[in-house]
């Protein structure tokens, strides 16, 4: 069983190219021994992170250059979308994912080095939220980053019952993409607290000033490893030896003091392999409880969850259009409007809102009230924030289509109108209005199924919707299958969309 | 009393002065044919007497109304309220009929008698069917315009605009856009209407028609009114020279 999914998965990894950004499927196997490319979320200070000149850098990318120095390879740093490092990894995109990188629940997913940094996971808050020990948090709040190992200390399959029973006393536990925004959510107040690894803790809390303070107390520890793909010991073990030589002349130790990280470090050369040590534990999992499931069941779990993030987008759709179809219509008022100023405003409006990405005004939305008005954001705020970001985006391409819709109306309607009398309010929606929605039926047609598949781009605020839980289960259960069933989601609203819209069109033919 | 009486008035599309200080007074039950070479300002003329478009300099009184008055050569339109009066005096039949195409023939008819007249939507309903069967369109009623011929669609603009009960009806050109053979169905509404005593304004090409249907025809040429007369004066023994290079044109086309 085990096997055809595997079959399965890697069937998909070419669809992979198709769904998920193109990380240059170069495969890097071939020439492994010339060139070691290294997978790393390069938001992760101070493991790997862009630093001030853009330069990518770290405690992570330091040891994997001087590693390949000693091997004579050359290093390819290749920043990668934290949720899909599995198929980075398996794709063959990169060799090794090394970025502070959890081993604690994910012995047998890959092969490991030997542990070389033992972390633990803490919990930050603002300075004055009065939160001071973990049993404050019930009621409140907490970020965490997507598939991190804070979420997998608080909920997952081995996390301790001390810490689920924490976990149960939070209001929400909120998965966030990277932990820049998280800190952004926290300083806005959307959230109370962020749980994450102790390294990256005391490097945010350094660099971002006093507003922040770290808990005495700590949710669990755990040790960080370089993961390479599963079976791939040959690699794993020249980057292990070139490791164990650095420990021995202290360039090891030199280059964690540089980094801050001279008492988080645990590289020994006593210890042993994790994939060794634990093989027959993990074989025994693998083989009973986990791998039971047929092929179809497992589609049934996953279309399950998908489904709440379905209602979610689906929820972002409708609202979307209620509230933008009308603001649209608003917006060609001004657009047409005889009063010059007005029609500028709208003209600068519609010409902003075309020119800049989504992503960014959903941003703008969310964080603005807090970074330019200092107005302190409540958690309810993130979803509204995606409506309304969508819905100022959207109503500029409906007022364009409006405005062409209007506009292919002929002269001599307003002028058999205005000699009937009809007013202007009467001429509007009497006579131009009903042939103007005749007009754009494919436009609209065209922004309804893009919607669809922008409402994707929520998770720019972490809000929940459907393709952010499929890269969440996909990263979780390291297999494609989520991102393909959302797909097939997404292809069966968008179906539906479009055979609707074929109806209303077939039914606005009752005249030409 | 004069139902419309039209003094001095010019109009100009920027440089384009179009008309030159035309006056024209038209009767009760008079039928004024208007002749004239195309870009000569006829239908701007008409546009201007339906105030679709704006006067420079000139008055206009309908049924005795003033809606443009002309105060030191600048002209002055009346208010709203009044205006809204007088429009309901006129309509305006155009070239390419202009009905709506997403309301039923008979919704095209009684619509704008119930929401700009405001008057009883069963009383207008019987007379916008009435109006149907006189126009020879009787089943036509649950049709939508483009199910119909081009003549059809004329009748039926020209159904639309009695409905609202006016004084007078201006005809910019009604049969230029359609077929010969559907041209005589048009004319021979105009000569039903014409012998019911409707005041009409008409812009045509048709010279017989204007010489067995008007009471006086009016030459155009250049923004002014070059000639005007009993249809024997101007068709038959024009005195102008550009009325006769025109009408030896239209003949020899004919
Ligand atoms: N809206 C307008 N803008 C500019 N020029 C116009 C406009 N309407 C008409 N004209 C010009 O005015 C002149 C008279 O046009 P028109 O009244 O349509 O003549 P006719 O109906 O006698 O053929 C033409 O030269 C035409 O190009
Ligand atoms: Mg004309």
């Amino acid at each position: 069983m085990k096997k055809s999914i595997k079959k399965f998965a890697a069937a998909l990894m070419a669809a992979a190219a198709l769904i998920l950004p193109f990380q240059g499927i170069a495969c890097s196997a071939e020439n492994s021994d010339t060139e070691l490319v290294v997978g790393f979320d390069a938001e992760f200070p101070p493991y790997g992170y862009k630093d001030d000149n853009g330069e990518y850098v770290g405690f992570d990318l330091d040891l994997a250059q001087e590693v390949c120095n000693r091997n004579g390879w050359t290093l390819k740093k290749q920043p990668i979308e934290w949720n899909s490092k599995d198929m980075e990894l398996n794709s063959g995109s990169i060799d090794c994912i090394w970025n502070g990188f959890t081993m604690n629940g994910r012995e047998s997913e890959y092969t490991w080095s030997t542990p070389y940094v033992d972390n633990s996971q803490v919990v930050i808050v603002r300075s004055d939220s009065g939160i001071e020990e973990l049993s404050d948090m019930s009621g409140k709040i907490v970020a965490v980053q997507s598939d991190s190992s804070a979420l997998a200390a608080l909920e997952g399959e081995d996390a301790s019952e001390e810490n689920k029973a924490l976990r149960e006393t939070f209001a929400e536990l909120q998965q966030v993409g990277d932990y820049n925004s998280a800190f952004l959510n926290l300083e806005s107040g959307a959230v109370d607290a962020i749980c994450m690894d102790i390294g990256v803790a005391g490097y945010e809390i350094k660099s971002r000033g006093d507003g922040y303070v770290m808990l005495e107390e700590r949710l669990s520890s755990e040790e960080y490893g370089i993961g390479f793909r599963l079976g791939n010991t040959e690699l794993r073990d020249e980057v292990q030896t070139a490791l164990l030589e650095m420990l021995a002349d202290g360039t090891f130790d030199e280059i964690a003091a540089k980094w801050g990280l001279e008492d988080s470090v645990c590289l020994s050369a006593d210890d042993q392999y994790a994939d060794e040590e634990a093989d027959g534990s993990a074989d025994s999992v693998s083989g009973s409880s986990k791998e039971e499931k047929s092929f179809w069941e497992k589609a049934a779990d996953i279309s399950k969850q998908l489904s709440k993030g379905l209602l979610a987008s689906l929820s972002i759709f409708l609202l979307t259009l209620l509230f933008s179809l009308p603001l649209g219509l608003l917006i060609t008022a001004g657009r047409m409007c005889r009063i010059k100023p007005v029609q500028w405003l709208a003209k600068l409006y519609i010409s902003i809102v075309r020119g800049t990405p989504l992503m960014l005004q959903l941003l703008v939305v969310f964080f603005g009230p807090h970074f330019l008005f200092g107005v302190s954001t409540s958690p309810s705020y993130r979803f509204y924030a995606v409506i309304i970001g969508f819905s100022l985006n959207y109503a500029a391409y409906f007022a364009e289509i409006y405005r062409s819709g209007i506009q292919a109306v002929p002269k001599g309607q307003y002028e058999a109108s205005a000699v009937l009398g009809y007013s202007r309010a009467q001429t509007f929606f009497k006579i131009v209005f009903p042939q103007m929605v005749k007009n754009i039926i494919p436009s609209v047609t065209n922004e309804f199924i893009t919607l669809v598949k922008d409402t994707s781009l929520a998770f720019a605020v972490s809000y929940t919707e459907m393709f952010t839980i499929a890269k969440q289960v996909a990263a979780a259960q390291t297999t494609i299958m989520p991102l393909f069933i959302a797909g097939v989601f997404y292809y069966i609203f968008n179906f539906l969309v479009a055979f609707i819209m074929e109806r209303i069109e077939k039914k606005m033919n009752y005249y030409r | 009393m004069n139902l419309l009486e039209v003094k001095n008035i010019s109009k100009s599309f920027g440089d384009l002065q179009v008309l030159k200080d035309i006056s024209l007074s038209v009767s009760e039950s008079e039928v004024i044919s208007i002749l004239g070479p195309s870009g000569s300002g006829k239908s701007t003329f008409l546009r201007c007497l339906s105030m679709l478009e704006q006067i420079d300099g000139g008055s206009i009184s309908y049924c005795g109304e003033e809606a443009v008055s002309s105060a030191n050569g600048y002209p002055v339109y009346a208010g709203k309220k009044k205006l809204r009066e007088i429009q309901g005096t006129f309509g305006l039949v155009f070239q390419n009929f202009n009905l709506f195409p997403h309301y039923s023939v008979l919704k095209n008819i009684w619509d704008a008698p119930v929401h700009v007249q405001k008057r009883n939507k069963s009383e207008v309903m019987t007379e916008a069917k009435e109006l149907l069967d006189k126009m020879g369109l009787g089943d036509k009623g649950d049709y939508y315009p483009y199910q119909l011929s081009g003549g059809q669609q004329q009748r039926a603009a020209i159904a639309r605009a009695l409905a609202m009960k006016p004084k007078m009806l201006f005809f910019d050109e009604p049969t230029s856009a359609l077929d010969p053979e559907l041209t005589a169905e048009i004319l021979k509404v105009l000569k039903e209407l014409a012998a019911e005593k409707m005041t009409m304004v008409i812009v045509t090409h048709e010279i017989e028609f204007a010489r067995s249907v008007s009471d006086r025809v009016v030459f155009m040429d250049g923004g002014v009114i070059v000639e005007q007369g009993s249809p024997k004066d101007v068709i038959d023994n024009p005195k102008n020279e550009r009325t006769k290079t025109f009408l030896r044109k239209m003949q020899a086309e004919e």
